[in-house]
């Protein structure tokens, strides 16, 4: 029965994924990519996506880790230039792991929505992870998945699985970490795996070093043994264990062989070089004014190290911004996921909780600190996925010890609908949607209202319609797509909902 | 592999450790002082402050200028920092480097940190968050670089947190001395700056109430006429002061050098808009408090303080006497609302910072909650440190020091290096005087270099008047804001005959320039005649 719902719930899951992944039919060429087909209409609306699948998309059909003057026309505005050749301002990594997808993709002549789908995957895994955490923390089995379904579809972490970002794959590499840290049975293989993870993270975005950094310290606890007798304390370890060590490495080699070829030196990272704005008719490239020259020295912009980006000052705003504003908050794109501080509370006692505890913290703290925390144009706090996910764990403990609690379960439930409401109509549209320091001042520009919060989305699809693939290929001709939007937000709210009868009839401990 | 430590050895190096403390605070936070000092004098951020020139010519002008004397301490800021300076500003180096004024700062930096690692311990919290209690107050780079200045918060915040401390070791221990040690620091800090006025009125109210509470109506009068006839005795003081200097008690509050009046004017100009609008003094004052301590620490500060007021295992009446360490907060907000101070937060109020160092005046406080939240969620302990050092490692690594903002591209700062170096270059090795507002222009007087002795000011008597009245019988240049009656001197002379014997020589963003037409030097006074008067 465990596995049986929990394979049930993967099933649907990826189904509700495929129904709302991006993108539209055909392997874009790369003058195809210059289209507005394929950026502002079509699947590559944003920056972040289109140069991470222009670095897969040269490492494919151009065999370069640089960019052919039109390639790189279709990443500005983040793009790099070094030594004369335009080189990815991203980190390498997600480029390089949805290739089998773009493979795949391509055969059946939708490279793009391939490498989309390995995303999708991550999200998956993402999932399984949640419930397997939950239920070693003591989570009842329901409640564990519910709690992955909530991370998946009632956070904006669904915007962000069905499309080319890196927060899944960062998300799977904490979560595979922590799963692997709190697990009973102890070996080297699993230290080994942990450490090789951990510096992975840092090839799949820069700031999964702090995220890491509680993990870091957990594995390092694992490798030495604190025990203490009348007399003595003792520090051990094993040489197996410190030898484990060793697998960090591995991914820091190659991380330092792609730095070399891109950028000149192993030890430059994408984020401190040159930024071009755009490019011009001759193919040369167009840097951004010198703006703190222009502005003076209120200015608060680029550091000139890749830690200069964070800032404390900026920690009172980004608090906001990622918890309460009506751009970004938590409190309005998922407040189900607020449900996860009674977890916290629970599970206080638990040796794990700290860590968990630390790695939230951690996230929104470091991403308080980021000069935009809005994340650009964007669904959500899409920085906060990662805690997301784990708050969602502490949703599995909270929804395990009060599952017998009708009063709280309806008003949990209220809260669900609500939630995957909002984010399925993020998922299904677009990603567009600006902080509201941009939207109030384009509205000058536009002549029209700029809507900042969900309610973008919902013009969007009254106006626009959706941009999920299954959509536009195969449902647009039988029904409109708000229909689409009511019967997938029905159906992934069903599955959810579901859940919670299941839950209240299961037998507490 | 296997490595052992002895228990008992260690228990007993914890045991030194813990016995030397103090002394190693003590010599560790002496280091830190002197590094940080150097460090901002080196990169001349030292005297970015206006203020801190202006506090640094006050001091001077009591021992040097055309009218020496402890009546120029003045009646602008409260005098205790500038008497502080008297033993070491007649030495030019001193002055000019900043030294003289903080040298106070950093002794002040220094007692605040073991005072807080004191107050740490008589609540009984272990080593280990009692060191980190001081670390979070040290490894603050506005309190740093606040030290490292002629600036008066140093002084006021050991003042402060020293009456505090005693008050909380009075309520622990109810001995009378611990009771005249806190009136004795705050009647200090009442001569540092008006915050202590505000904190001698709480932690009045504290003294009586937890008398009144334990021991009836007797005790309390008792008790609180000892607290208060040490404690208001500064504030006394500055009120004979100002009566004997400037003939009226409350110069120093309705004065034209007042607070009041540049807040006045600020209002009438609407400047002001915290005034009489308690939602945006308390937003200002939150935001200041947040910027200048990163924000993270203050979230845990205000946990801790919860967590220690709900403390039952600590007696009622120390719980009271702490609530001491929030006055700051209090006076802040009130100021704001009533008008008193100004401080802008770029973005809430103005398009520039300004006075926004007042957000430090709780990093004690801060302090001493974070230690003892450290210490009692035990549990929490190691993320807490975690989070702490976290944030203050990116404040460190990005250099935020909101402060040195205000000072640098704030609305605190002046340049003046374009006066001050023309009367460097013009009049040093000529005679004559320079007639100029130091109320207006302290700054240019300390950064040109000169002596005091070659400005006549407000202060300077009988040169004052005769200089306002015939200018160009006694002053061979002129520094002033033409158009400006603000800059009294413009106010003085702008009509006076005198003046037109004067051209212009140079203009600039902060003052103009004149010059003794070369036909009319021959009535100049140049020597210092007036040296008897009083």
């Amino acid at each position: 029965m465990k596995n049986f719902l929990l394979i049930l719930t993967v099933f649907i899951s990826a189904i509700f994924l495929v129904a709302a992944i991006r993108g539209i039919s055909g392997s874009p060429s790369v003058d195809d990519l210059n289209s507005i087909t394929w950026k502002e209409n079509g699947p590559f609306e944003l920056s972040p996506e289109r140069g991470r699948f222009a670095l897969t998309y040269s490492l494919v059909e151009e065999r370069s880790l640089n960019f052919s003057t039109a390639l790189a026309r279709f990443v500005t505005p983040d793009l790099g230039y070094w030594d004369g050749k335009y080189v990815s301002l991203f980190a390498p990594a997600v480029s390089f792991l949805v290739i089998p997808g773009y493979l795949l993709g391509k055969f059946i002549g939708i490279s793009q929505v391939g490498s989309f789908f390995i995303i999708s995957l991550f999200a998956i895994a993402n999932f399984i992870l949640i419930v397997k955490i939950s239920e070693t923390l003591g989570a009842n089995n329901r409640a564990s998945v519910l709690a992955g379904l909530i991370f998946l579809f009632a956070t904006p972490s669904f915007a962000y699985a069905i499309n080319l970002y890196q927060h899944h794959i960062s998300t799977f590499l904490i979560l595979l970490c922590s799963f692997l840290l709190i697990k009973k049975d102890k070996s080297w293989l699993q230290l080994l795996i942990v450490w090789f993870l951990i510096t992975f993270s840092l090839v799949v975005d820069y700031p999964n070093f702090f995220l890491m950094f509680p993990l870091g310290l957990a594995a390092l606890i694992k490798v030495l043994k604190f025990r203490q007798t009348t007399k003595i304390y003792k520090i051990s370890f094993k040489f197996s264990s410190l030898l484990s060590l060793s697998s960090a490495f591995l991914p820091l080699i190659l991380f330092g062989i792609f730095n070399f070829y891109s950028y000149g030196s192993p030890y430059r990272l994408s984020g401190t070089i040159a930024s071009v704005s755009s490019i011009d008719s001759g193919g040369e490239p167009i840097f951004p004014l010198d703006i703190k020259e222009t502005f003076g020295n209120d200015f608060q912009g680029k550091g000139e190290s890749a830690l200069g980006f964070f800032r404390t000052r900026n920690i009172v705003n980004g608090l906001y911004v990622h918890l309460l504003s009506p751009d970004r908050g938590v409190a309005i794109f998922s407040p189900v996921i607020l449900f996860g501080i009674l977890g916290i509370y629970f599970l206080h006692k638990n040796k794990f909780t700290v860590l968990f505890l630390s790695i939230v913290v951690m996230n929104i703290i470091l991403y308080s600190m980021w000069g935009d925390p809005w994340g650009g144009w964007a669904f959500g706090s899409r920085y906060l996925i990662p805690g997301y996910a784990i708050m969602s764990i502490f949703i599995s403990i909270a929804l395990t010890k009060l599952s017998k609690n009708k009063t709280l379960l309806i008003f949990f439930s209220l809260l669900l609908t609500y939630s995957i409401a909002v984010n399925t109509l993020g998922a299904i549209t677009t990603s567009t949607n600006p902080p509201k320091i941009q939207a109030i001042p384009l509205q000058d520009v536009t002549g029209k209202i700029e809507r900042y919060s969900y309610d973008r989305n919902w013009e969007y699809l009254n106006t626009f319609g959706s941009k999920s693939y299954v959509f536009r290929e195969y449902v647009s001709s039988y029904i409109n797509a708000r229909s689409y939007y009511f019967v997938l937000t029905t159906l992934i709210s069903g599955l959810s909902l579901g859940i919670i009868p299941l839950l209240y009839l299961s037998k507490t401990k | 592999m296997e490595i052992s430590f002895s228990k008992n050895k260690i228990s007993k190096l914890a045991l030194q450790l813990e016995k030397k403390a103090t002394i190693f605070i003590f010599c560790f936070l002496s280091s830190i002082s002197i590094i940080f000092f150097y460090a901002y004098y080196i990169n001349g951020l030292g005297l970015a402050y206006n203020d801190a020139r202006s506090h640094l010519d006050i001091g001077r002008r009591v021992v040097e200028g055309l009218k020496p004397g402890l009546a120029q301490l003045g009646s602008v800021w409260l005098p205790l920092n500038h008497a502080l300076m008297i033993p070491t500003i007649w030495n030019n180096w001193m002055w000019h480097s900043g030294l003289a004024g903080a040298v106070q700062s950093m002794i002040s930096f220094v007692i605040t940190g073991v005072v807080v690692y004191k107050f740490l311990e008589k609540l009984n919290v272990g080593l280990l968050a009692r060191v980190f209690g001081v670390l979070v107050f040290i490894l603050n780079l506005n309190v740093l670089y606040l030290q490292s200045t002629a600036m008066t918060e140093l002084l006021l915040l050991s003042t402060m947190t020293a009456g505090c401390y005693y008050l909380v070791l009075w309520a622990k221990n109810d001995d009378l001395l611990s009771l005249i040690k806190s009136a004795l620091f705050i009647m200090l800090s009442t001569l540092v700056r008006y915050d202590g006025w505000f904190l001698l009125f709480v932690t009045t109210a504290i003294v009586a109430f937890n008398v009144f509470r334990k021991k009836g109506y007797k005790q309390m009068e008792g008790k609180v006429i000892l607290f208060v006839t040490l404690g208001v005795f500064g504030v006394a003081l500055w009120f004979l002061w100002n009566l004997l200097i400037f003939n009226d008690p409350l110069y120093f509050a309705l004065g034209p050098f007042s607070a009041h009046a540049q807040q006045s004017q600020l209002s009438e100009a609407g400047d002001l808009p915290t005034k009489f609008n308690l939602l945006l003094s308390l937003k200002i004052y939150v935001y200041a408090l947040l910027y200048n301590s990163y924000t993270i620490p203050a979230i845990l500060g205000v946990s801790g303080m919860v967590l220690f007021l709900l403390d039952k295992k600590i007696k009622r009446e120390i719980r009271i006497a702490s609530l001491s360490l929030i006055a700051p907060f209090g006076f802040n907000v009130l100021a704001l609302f009533l008008g008193f101070s100004v401080l802008f937060v770029q973005g809430i109020s103005g398009n520039s910072l300004f006075n926004v160092r007042y957000g430090v005046m709780l990093a004690p406080s801060i302090a001493i909650f974070i230690g003892y939240l450290v210490d009692k969620v035990k549990s929490l302990r190691i993320p807490l440190i975690g989070l702490a050092s976290f944030i203050i490692f990116f404040a460190f690594v990005n250099q935020d020091a909101v402060t040195i903002d205000d000072a640098r591209v704030g609305s605190s700062q002046k340049n003046v290096s374009e006066v001050s170096g023309w009367l460097s270059q013009n009049t040093s090795d000529k005679d004559g005087f320079v007639l100029i507002s130091a109320a207006s222009h302290d700054a240019i007087i300390f950064s040109s270099g000169l002596p005091m002795k070659k400005f006549i000011h407000e202060g300077t008597g009988l040169y004052w008047e005769s200089a306002t009245t015939a200018p160009d019988k006694w002053a061979r240049w002129i520094v002033l804001r033409t158009y400006d009656d603000n800059d009294l001197t413009f106010r003085l002379i702008k009509d006076a005959p005198g003046f037109k014997r004067f051209e212009l020589v140079d203009s600039y963003p902060f003052a103009d320039i004149y010059q003794l037409k070369e036909e009319y030097l021959g009535n100049l006074n140049t020597k210092p005649v007036f040296s008897n008067q009083k």
